[in-house]
């Protein structure tokens, strides 16, 4: 039995990893949300943003948090830009399929791209406060993590506000609900899934800042995390943020406390796990999720 | 006859087909080459058998890499381990792939698309992750020896061997491919693929057909990295549990077509021998990949057929006009001509 003090660290750090990952994973349910997307080069777009993070850092002395003010827009605009130019030209009744097969290859030509600039050796960004760390009733926590965790729950409060207070958001939602029925009451829907597609990356552009503050990073890493993140959205539901959040906390915590008698590789596996009991038992996901059953 | 010219064409073709095959160990200037040849036959069993379900069914698997790696690290421990001969091992680790294939398969194809995806992506992952933690049984990131079956053998021959043996299981996998095109089962299949959602209603008992072509889909991906491990001898988690494997065997069978018979072989063909080129040419720098990606991007935006329909229908615009009565349309094909027509009126 592990002490009370080991698991009270854990349980605050899978809840601070929890954060991160419903960071990571609202991109992609928007993306299936609006067009029945499944982003893989998603995560690569993350680790994009990372060595971005990192590079500004390394060669331009600037504070990788910085970083975002430029990296933010770019991936907005080249997530509209990839939703124009690229998917909404694929035939719509083969879409799903087809846009896989295409965010897989934009995945592999990032990752190429990115060994063939940065080489495949490990980066890390060594940060002044990087291993500055403050005790709270025994457990140990390091700044750095808080910070990813601050940056994801701003990330997400900023983004709930848009998609529930501005006309962009409302928008957004009846696209998401209803194409068709959109079209209808005077919404370009093209325009907005563009927009929609640009805000999921912009997502990517903060979570892979947060990402670079705590991790070692290298050209392949987006293997690593599109499997827990594919494992997030399914069990809470393909399509929905709030499902995705709450499967994303659920599993970070559990990831976390799994580590303890397991190891950190083992523990991994709880994601699959998750992923496979979800579809044997409930397809449609275990958190919300109305759009799943079809898909 | 237009028929018969056809059939004779197909004859001709397909025994130029054979010939080459055939030929080529005698042809190929020195071993390197024949080693070439092995490796871009493996690729076309391996996409011929992905095309049992990505072809029939229009299920996309990314994960076909993986079954591909169980059957090479079930045959070598078999061999290793349990010390069954060599292509006794073979046989049983496909049986093995293939029961396995069993529960995989009621666990993914109860979703459609893009779960589908997710779930053949994780397969890789979660394998991955297993094959190179587990050392202790299955050598972990080390890699794993497998002992070769003719030890008396010398290198070009073995090669030679190997390249007859890779040749067979092709002709084999062509062979059932072509069986089930034709039957009623293939019908049920391609049902699923056009509108699984009528196929049912219509009373095609679709889960189990799907569940029994992804079956024989792993059954002979399994067979081809097995004979693969027979052949290579030297195994490594990284390169038989890798996503890439599975997005080349996506990328060859569209490439050449998923609805042809050959498409798959032909695709394999083109990718086979540019990946070999590549590797050449860039050694072990990243821009295979970049390669690899334009490559799939060109073709799920410009030729989502296939290379061998594009060629097809450039045939059929200059020569006469072959209209049948009934004919394969998929879809999609469907949907626009109807749009087209509803412009007209």
């Amino acid at each position: 039995m592990p002490s009370g003090g080991l698991l009270f660290q854990s349980i605050i750090l899978g809840l601070l990893l929890g954060g991160l990952y419903a960071l990571l994973a609202a991109g992609l349910t928007l993306y299936f949300g609006i067009m029945r997307v499944v982003m893989i080069a998603h995560s690569a777009f993350l680790i994009l943003a990372a060595y971005l993070a990192w590079w500004s850092h390394e060669r331009l002395g600037v504070d990788p948090l910085l970083s975002m003010i430029v990296t933010v827009p770019l991936f907005f605009g080249a997530g509209v830009l990839l939703q124009r130019m690229l998917l909404s030209r694929l035939r719509p009744i083969t879409l799903t399929m087809m846009s896989v097969l295409l965010t897989f290859a934009i995945a592999l030509i990032i990752e190429g791209l990115l060994g063939y600039a940065f080489t495949g050796t490990q980066r890390r960004i060594q940060l002044g406060y990087g291993s500055a760390s403050f005790g709270l009733f025994g457990a140990r926590i390091a700044v750095v993590k808080l910070i990813a965790f601050g940056l994801a729950v701003v990330a997400l409060a900023a983004l709930y506000l848009l998609m529930k207070k501005t006309t962009f958001g409302w928008a957004l939602r009846a696209t998401i609900q209803h194409r068709d029925a959109a079209r209808l009451v005077g919404i370009d829907t093209e325009k907005v899934a563009g927009y929609g597609f640009g805000l999921g990356l912009a997502t990517a552009a903060i979570g892979g800042t947060a990402l670079s503050l705590d991790t070692t990073i290298y050209p392949s890493l987006h293997w690593h995390w599109i499997g827990p993140l594919m494992a997030i959205i399914v069990v809470g539901g393909l399509g929905s943020v709030p499902g995705a959040a709450a499967a994303a906390v659920l599993l970070g915590l559990m990831q976390s406390l799994l580590q303890i008698p397991m190891g950190t590789t083992w523990a991994q596996t709880i994601f699959y796990l998750a992923l496979f009991a979800t579809l044997a038992f409930r397809p449609q996901g275990f958190f919300g999720g109305r759009l799943a059953q079809r898909f | 006859m237009p028929s018969v010219s056809r059939k004779v064409l197909t004859g001709a073709g397909l025994v130029l087909l054979a010939a080459a095959v055939l030929s080529f160990p005698s042809l190929a200037p020195n071993p390197y080459i024949l080693s070439a040849g092995i490796v871009v036959l493996n690729y076309a069993v391996l996409s011929t058998s992905w095309n049992f379900v990505g072809g029939f069914t229009g299920y996309i698997s990314l994960g076909h890499g993986a079954l591909a790696g169980l059957g090479g690290y079930g045959t070598a421990l078999l061999v290793t381990k349990a010390g069954l001969p060599s292509f006794v091992a073979l046989a049983v680790a496909a049986l093995l792939v293939a029961l396995l294939a069993v529960p995989i398969g009621l666990a993914a194809l109860r979703v459609r698309g893009a779960s589908f995806v997710i779930v053949s992506i994780a397969l890789v992952l979660i394998l991955l992750l297993v094959f190179q933690s587990w050392a202790s049984f299955t050598g972990g990131s080390r890699g794993l020896v497998v002992p070769r079956p003719f030890p008396g053998l010398l290198r070009p021959e073995h090669h030679r061997v190997f390249f007859y043996l890779f040749a067979a299981l092709l002709a084999l996998a062509l062979l059932v491919w072509w069986v089930i095109d034709r039957s009623r089962f293939g019908l049920g299949l391609k049902a699923v693929r056009e509108d699984e959602d009528k196929a049912e209603a219509l009373g095609t008992p679709t889960f189990a057909y799907k569940l029994i072509v992804f079956v024989i889909s792993a059954g002979f991906t399994a067979l081809a990295g097995g004979l693969y491990a027979l052949w290579f001898g030297d195994l490594d988690p990284v390169f038989q549990f890798s996503i890439l494997t599975g997005s080349y065997l996506v990328l060859m069978a569209l490439l050449g077509g998923v609805r042809n018979l050959f498409g798959p072989l032909a695709g394999a063909l083109i990718v086979g021998v540019a990946l070999e080129y590549f590797k050449g040419q860039f050694g072990n720098t990243p821009l295979h990949l970049v390669a690899t990606g334009l490559l799939l991007g060109l073709v799920v935006m410009f030729m989502p057929d296939g290379v061998l329909p594009a060629i097809g229908s450039l045939f059929r615009r200059f020569g006469k006009s072959e209209q049948s009565s009934i004919r394969e349309v998929t879809a999609a094909e469907l949907q626009e001509e109807r749009k087209r027509e509803e412009v007209k009126q």
